[in-house]
């Protein structure tokens, strides 16, 4: 008994001095005192679609050091605030804004810090939003904090960072229109394409060798302009194949592309005069499986043998599935694919190649129409005023990197930019 | 008739690919709104073309069995395979797993059946290339030596063996087999490719601009 009385008082001594210690030892919260940040302000984010705000405010020499805490709240000016991004002086300056100079000033003295509100709420802002935010700085002991701006985010109605993607556009129609007119008035000198000019002889000796032509539009949708591309070329094709009374098969991976497909060889053959040669089965549906449409291609090519092959559109690993298979029968092979990294694959396995923009040129080009002949001087016309630039920017950046100076080449970068 | 053949159509191209052009420099939500509309339909389009395509497969090998064509054999197998997915995939309900984590009927078929044969028809890919690569590497024109000998030495780079081989031949000039096939795929490999995309860029904004303005428009025919 008597030595439980002695461990009881024992315990209440320590914790009653534990108690008193602890309330002695309790850090009391540093004051936070106002500050007034140069030229600082609340802003919408420019140009983008209403998700983000912006913060500004100007580097002084009493920041140097200082440590940011960015806090924003969307419910009012006293509560809901949540740390948006915390950063140190030099860090987060207007020069790291991903605008271009003509868009944005982007002055290395100023601070921007864009308020990504879809990150900030882990939620879709969907409509107008006001917001309150305010910066701590931590320097040292001393903490300080702003007064509390507010804005509005919302969406905006021009993205001028892509002003030059829209200049080289309205150049380019600008172009486009002036040429066309031109056409109407004479014709135009255009370049042989090999790849093409082999269609006539690709379909001749299929008619000779009285055996099918494949034409393959590759695993593309309507909506890809190579596929659109394709279907041209298919018309002038189907023209020539109904001329000669020759037989084409064109399987597909895509039942829209099937359906317009359908629509524009009935529409060459009764172009050719020979509606009566058109058949329901020339275009057939395959699948919508990359794979199960190659095998089945495949089984085609090498049961039905065609004395030629097109594989023109969009083609991803079937390119090489299909025009190896069609090259072990000894079919005349012409190829044509916008996909670059497919190209060499249609280089060694076929006999003629359309590279990339050829393929878009390639309807009009057998069409032979004024109106779409002009259009391929365009294309002409796009390729030198991007080699004229390249030449020009390239002797910038020499000269520039020569004289020292500074800023250039991100000024050249920012031109060429897509934003 | 000329009204609805030519111009509502021509009409229709020309506002929706003003609409679709206008909305990539309009960063608004009505934009952003018009191309999830767009994307909407496109699909439901996508469905009905579906299921026009599989009448069209289903017709023409129904008519290679009729007539008893070269191969009609083969086209029993589209309706089989067609069972094959489509059955499990009605008594699955469409998933792939059961509650326990165990496959479906569905799930089985694609794992079991669909996933092989498609890893095959992969496979069948590195043999291809090999006979491919055969075939470019017998020298016939000064292209085809230029071909042979960026792919002779990536080939050389790219094995043990070949660095020795390189060291022993080029090892005077101090460039390693690394820093040679990083040139090739860096610069004249780069350069190739970027002028390609730059032409097909340009390309596909002019056959954009034909087909907005109605002055290619055999997609919908002639007039």
């Amino acid at each position: 008994m008597k030595n439980t009385l002695i461990f009881l008082t024992a315990f209440l001594t320590f914790s009653s001095y534990s108690s008193f210690a602890a309330s002695q030892n309790k850090v009391k919260p540093a004051a936070i005192s106002q500050i007034e940040l140069k030229n600082f302000e609340a802003l919408d984010f420019p140009y983008d679609k209403g998700e983000s705000g912006l913060l500004v405010w100007e580097h002084t020499p009493e920041l140097e050091g200082a440590q940011f805490s960015v806090l924003v709240s969307t419910v009012s000016d006293k509560e809901g605030w949540i740390e948006a991004v915390k950063f140190s002086a030099g860090e987060n300056t207007a020069d790291k804004i991903n605008l271009p100079f003509w868009s944005f000033n982007k002055n290395k003295n100023k601070y921007a810090v864009a308020l990504e509100f879809n990150n900030i709420l882990s939620s879709q802002v969907k409509e107008e939003l006001n917001y309150f935010a305010k910066v701590k700085i931590i320097k040292g002991k001393n903490i300080s904090e702003t007064k509390v701006l507010s804005s509005k985010i919302k969406g905006n109605w021009f993205r001028a960072d892509r002003l030059n993607n829209l200049i080289v556009f309205l150049v380019v129609t600008l172009v486009f229109f002036i040429v066309v007119s031109h056409a109407k008035k004479k014709g135009l000198f255009i370049r042989r394409i090999a790849g093409l000019d082999a269609i006539d002889e690709a379909i001749g000796r299929a008619t000779e060798m009285g055996k099918p032509i494949f034409y393959v539009p590759g695993i593309g949708v309507m909506s890809q302009i190579s596929t659109i591309a394709s279907t041209f070329v298919l018309g002038e094709v189907a023209k020539k194949v109904a001329q000669y009374d020759s037989y084409i098969k064109v399987p597909h991976y895509d039942p829209i592309v099937m359906t317009v497909s359908k629509e524009i060889v009935k529409q060459a053959y009764t172009e050719a005069e020979r509606p009566d040669s058109y058949k329901e089965d020339i275009n057939v549906f395959i699948s919508h499986d990359q794979f199960s449409y190659a095998a089945n291609v495949d089984g085609l090519i090498s049961r039905e043998k065609p004395a030629a092959c097109f594989y023109i559109g969009y083609f991803m690993a079937e390119s090489l599935l299909l025009a190896e298979v069609g090259a072990s029968i000894g079919a005349i092979q012409i190829a044509g694919t916008d996909v670059d990294h497919q190209l060499p694959f249609f280089f060694t396995a076929c006999d003629y190649t359309l590279i990339g923009e050829e393929l878009y040129a390639a309807g009009a080009y057998l069409s032979k129409e004024p109106m779409l002949v002009s259009a391929l001087k365009v294309q002409d016309f796009g390729k030198l005023v991007f080699m004229i630039s390249v030449a020009v920017f390239s002797l910038l950046l020499i000269i520039g990197a020569k004289m020292e100076w500074k800023g250039l080449a991100g000024i050249l970068t920012e031109i060429l930019k897509v934003y | 008739m000329k009204l609805f053949k030519k111009y509502i159509p021509l009409t229709i191209v020309f506002l929706f690919g003003i609409v679709s052009l206008a909305s990539y420099y309009v960063p608004n939500k009505l934009s952003e709104d018009y191309l999830e509309v767009m994307n909407a339909w496109e699909n439901i389009v996508s469905a009905f073309g579906f299921f026009l395509g599989l009448i069209s497969l289903f017709y023409a090998h129904y008519m290679k069995i009729k007539k008893k064509v070269d191969g009609w054999g083969y086209s029993l197998f589209v309706y089989i395979g067609f069972l094959l997915m489509v059955v499990p995939a009605i008594i699955s309900k469409g998933t792939q797993l059961n509650p326990d984590a165990s496959l479906t009927w569905l799930g089985w078929a694609f794992r079991y059946l669909y996933n092989p044969l498609s890893a095959t028809m992969f496979s069948i890919l590195a043999f291809y290339i090999i006979s491919t690569a055969y075939r470019s590497f017998r020298i016939k024109s000064l292209q085809a030596f230029v071909l042979f000998a960026a792919a002779f030495v990536l080939i050389l780079g790219r094995i043990p063996v070949g660095q020795m081989i390189w060291d022993s031949i080029l090892g005077f000039t101090k460039v390693t087999a690394g820093e040679a096939i990083d040139w090739i795929i860096g610069v004249p490999s780069t350069a190739g490719k970027r002028g390609i995309m730059i032409g097909v860029a340009i390309g596909a904004v002019v056959t954009s601009l034909k087909i907005i303005f109605g002055i290619e428009r055999q997609y919908m025919g002639k007039d």
